[in-house]
């Protein structure tokens, strides 16, 4: 069997996993299609090989600086090229290393709040009744509190620590998953095929994971995608503030906090990590339009 | 009133020069003196409970203490309020005379009624530096028989030991031996608070400016006052803007919205040198930066450990670099300018020198140790510089940050590891010092006295008898060599690296003469400020 485009457009797929491949290749079709969307992923992609690659890419130690001979060294100067910060460290490497942060924050963020809020969405949706309103009210508590001042708590209450960040910051971000969730699942919850599925003796549990999980994944996918920038922000916001990751580890947002105090006459120090998180969060927004562009099928003219 | 219209009208038109061209700048009014300054470590305006440093500048220029001494040469010490003063034969009583003919902003006249009246009140009170005169033997019970009044202008002050004649007397030049107005204080009590709530708030002192106002974290107000003994200061009023970002207070003073700018960073005084509208001034201050090791850490208690640590600091490049301009190298715990202060710096870094040391303990392989580090863009900077040369000998320091509350909570529970701090004595003889970095007589967790060697745990019994003999040597020149063969002991052995001594940094519009910047903030005196 040879993978040829006729047989991936086929419009008799022959199995299901014909079907399947077919539909994931109509998907990058009409992604791809898309200039910006795939500007942006690009711009993750190439996030993510930084991060894997940034010990081999970085020139110096992100750690490490002479204070007396290369402080506050302005962009391309010879071996800098984006300057040095106020300890004498390679800001260029310092962003490099600091990737790794960013997408450790961002993945385990989106490990930890995703598969919560699904459950806690899909539960609701599908149960009804007092089992939705407990759920969704839990649900409404959490969203009445400003995103950034929940986590900015959490963290003072568990301690500075990038760990910390992570865990307040999924605790911040489940809620709109869930509400997505539920919404998703009251389309589908009275579906002919959910009630077959239920005639043939299926459990609640096999049909929220088998039946109904899989048709709500698009939407929240696209909707986590898009909310990536701002849990970007997130944790350079706490990195700001000094709750987030710890000296000496460059977190992002802890340079643009170490940079503030030099802004007048050694912007660099603020600027570069600055224009580093303002490209990865305009990536993920690009890339998250663009998926749901093609993910949402009502998207679709 | 008037005030506040003033000042609006300062904002406004500091408002409407940001529209106005670069090259032109707002003038301060020519009898104003205004100054940008963090000032929200005031808690206090009452000489009895003052203890911060804001707070102490402000007091130093609006009350008299009994005792003064001239900020360029400390050992130089005069009567302010008091005129004279004789030792009793077995050293344990001062009796002082008071200055006739003198009065208080309120037109009462200074009597020593009003002396004894003032420390009787700050012992009584009893707040944080109550122990100034505490420590002379007074205690809220005993004080009304040890100060007592013996004629209009006489009082003696009755001690338990024959101490130093010059640690009694550097005593009463701190804050806390403010002078205060008797009568206008207790027209204002209640419920036998000494006018505590009432002053607190407000004036009754005799120095060259009068309290006009104080508005929590947006200004201080202080007005010439017309009843001052001495020359009457040029300036009718020096206001302090409550002003914390640094680079604001810059842009001010580069605009000459402001003319003298408190809280400069290195990199702003590097900036303002180039700039011929504004000059920088500095005076070293008594401020010692330094780590406390807690020797209830198994590493840190080790004694080539703690030595190790001495080696491991840069202490030049630090100074040099991320502090330039704001402190100097120094390692003995008297700062310069005090007597019997050793100013030779023995340690400097040497990563293999440490390692030797390190191996000697049994630690060749390094350790890891946590430091309490406040969130200050500075002392983050230095905290972060030593946690590069420590790594180069293989000591992993964790930073944990918190604010200047947590972190200090944490230090005097000493449930830290080290600690990156700064010190600040309390008056200028060298007991301040000596009583805290080298005495300890009660280790345990329950000890009622906590000096900076109990914080840390170091267990001292002969060295806290040696600075108690100290304290009673009658003979400025034999003290001298007692403090510094402590100052030596505490360098070799103790559980502190001291690396630096702050340099207090004005920055001033080039018009401005006459700023007095002293050893101590209190010392900061504006009474003949032109402009």
């Amino acid at each position: 069997m040879t993978m040829t485009r006729d047989w991936l457009l086929s419009e008799r797929p022959a199995s299901r996993r014909q079907a399947r491949i077919g539909q994931i290749y109509r998907t990058w079709l009409a992604f791809r299609g898309n200039g910006l969307a795939l500007f942006g992923a690009c711009i993750v992609l190439a996030l993510v090989v930084v991060a894997i690659l940034a010990p081999w890419l970085a020139p110096h130690d992100p750690l490490i600086g002479d204070l007396n001979h290369t402080r506050l060294l302005p962009p391309l100067t010879e071996g800098y090229w984006l300057g040095t910060d106020e300890q004498g460290r390679d800001i260029l490497s310092r962003l490099l290393h600091g990737a790794r942060i960013t997408l450790a924050v961002v993945a385990l963020v989106a490990v930890i709040a995703t598969p919560v809020g699904l459950l806690v969405g899909t539960t609701a949706g599908y149960f009804g009744g007092w089992v939705d309103t407990v759920l969704m009210r839990i649900t409404d508590i959490v969203l009445a509190f400003p995103k950034l001042i929940l986590a900015l708590a959490f963290v003072a209450a568990l301690g500075p620590g990038i760990e910390n960040a992570i865990i307040a910051i999924s605790i911040t971000a489940w809620p709109p998953y869930a509400r997505l969730a539920r919404a998703e699942t009251l389309t589908i919850r009275n579906s002919d095929f959910i009630a077959a599925t239920k005639l043939q003796g299926a459990s609640s549990a096999r049909i929220i994971w088998k039946h109904v999980v899989p048709l709500c994944l698009s939407s929240v996918i696209v909707r986590v995608t898009l909310d990536m920038a701002g849990i970007i922000l997130t944790a350079a916001g706490l990195g700001f503030l000094g709750l987030g990751a710890q000296p000496p580890q460059p977190e992002w947002g802890a340079m643009i906090a170490g940079g503030r105090n030099f802004l007048v006459d050694y912007w660099w120090v603020a600027t570069m990590p600055g224009l580093a998180i303002f490209t990865v969060s305009l990536g993920f927004n690009l890339l998250g339009d663009g998926l749901r562009d093609v993910l949402d099928p009502r998207g679709r003219k | 009133m008037l005030h506040s219209r003033f000042l609006a009208s300062v904002a406004l038109s500091a408002l409407m020069l940001g529209t106005l061209p670069a090259a032109s700048f707002a003038e301060t009014p020519a009898d104003t003196l205004i100054q940008a300054w963090s000032i929200d470590d005031i808690i206090s305006l009452d000489p009895a409970e003052i203890f911060e440093f804001t707070a102490s500048e402000i007091a130093g220029n609006s009350y008299e203490t009994l005792i003064g001494y001239d900020p360029e040469n400390v050992s130089d010490i005069f009567g302010k309020a008091a005129e004279s003063w004789t030792v009793s034969e077995d050293g344990k009583t001062i009796s002082f005379t008071m200055r006739e003919g003198r009065t208080f902003a309120s037109g009462n006249p200074i009597t020593a009624e009003d002396a004894v009246f003032s420390l009787v009140r700050a012992v009584k009170l009893d707040k944080s530096p109550a122990f100034i005169i505490g420590q002379l033997g007074m205690t809220p019970d005993n004080v009304e028989a040890n100060i007592v009044q013996t004629g209009p202008m006489t009082f003696d002050f009755k001690m338990d030991k024959a101490y130093a004649p010059t640690l009694v007397l550097y005593c009463l030049t701190a804050t806390v031996a403010s002078v205060v107005d008797k009568k206008l204080v207790m027209e204002h009590e209640a419920n036998g608070d000494y006018g505590y709530d009432w002053l607190k708030t407000n004036y009754a002192g005799s120095g060259p400016f009068t309290i006009k106002d104080w508005r929590p974290n947006e200004a201080v107000i202080l007005e010439r006052n017309a009843a001052y003994s001495g020359d009457a200061p040029p300036m009718a009023r020096v206001i302090y803007r409550h002003i914390p970002e640094t680079a604001t207070q810059r842009l001010l003073l580069e605009k000459g919205d402001i003319d003298i700018a408190r809280n400069l960073t290195a990199v702003d005084i590097k900036a303002l040198e180039a700039d011929p509208e504004v000059k920088i001034e500095s005076g070293v201050k008594g401020s010692l930066y330094y780590l406390g090791l807690n020797q209830k850490n198994q590493y840190l208690a080790k004694p080539e450990v703690r030595e190790a640590m001495k080696y491991l600091i840069d202490y030049t490049t630090i100074a040099d670099t991320i502090m330039a301009g704001k402190v100097k190298v120094h390692q003995g715990f008297l700062p310069e300018g005090f007597l019997g202060a050793y100013d030779e710096t023995p340690f400097a870094l040497d990563i293999e020198k440490a390692k030797a040391l390190l191996a000697e303990a049994g630690l060749a392989e390094g350790f890891k140790v946590t430091m309490d580090t406040r969130n200050t863009p500075e002392i983050t900077a230095m905290a972060q510089a030593m946690q590069q040369t420590m790594a180069q000998a293989g000591i992993e320091l964790e930073l944990i940050p918190g604010d200047g509350k947590q972190t200090l909570t944490k230090y005097r529970a000493r449930t830290h590891d080290i600690y990156i701090g700064r010190w600040g004595p309390d008056f200028q003889d060298p007991h301040t010092n000596a009583s805290t970095f080298a005495y300890n007589i009660d280790n345990s967790d329950e000890a009622s006295a906590k000096p900076l060697a109990w914080r840390n745990a170091w267990d001292i019994p002969e060295l806290s008898a040696s600075t108690d003999a100290a304290m009673l040597e009658p003979d400025a020149a034999k003290r001298a060599e007692m403090y510094l063969a402590a100052q030596k002991e505490v360098l070799a052995t103790g559980p502190f690296v001291i690396y630096a001594q702050e340099i207090e940094v004005f920055g001033e519009r080039k018009n401005v003469e006459g700023v007095i910047i002293g050893p101590s903030f209190n010392d900061n005196n504006f009474a003949h400020v032109t402009k």
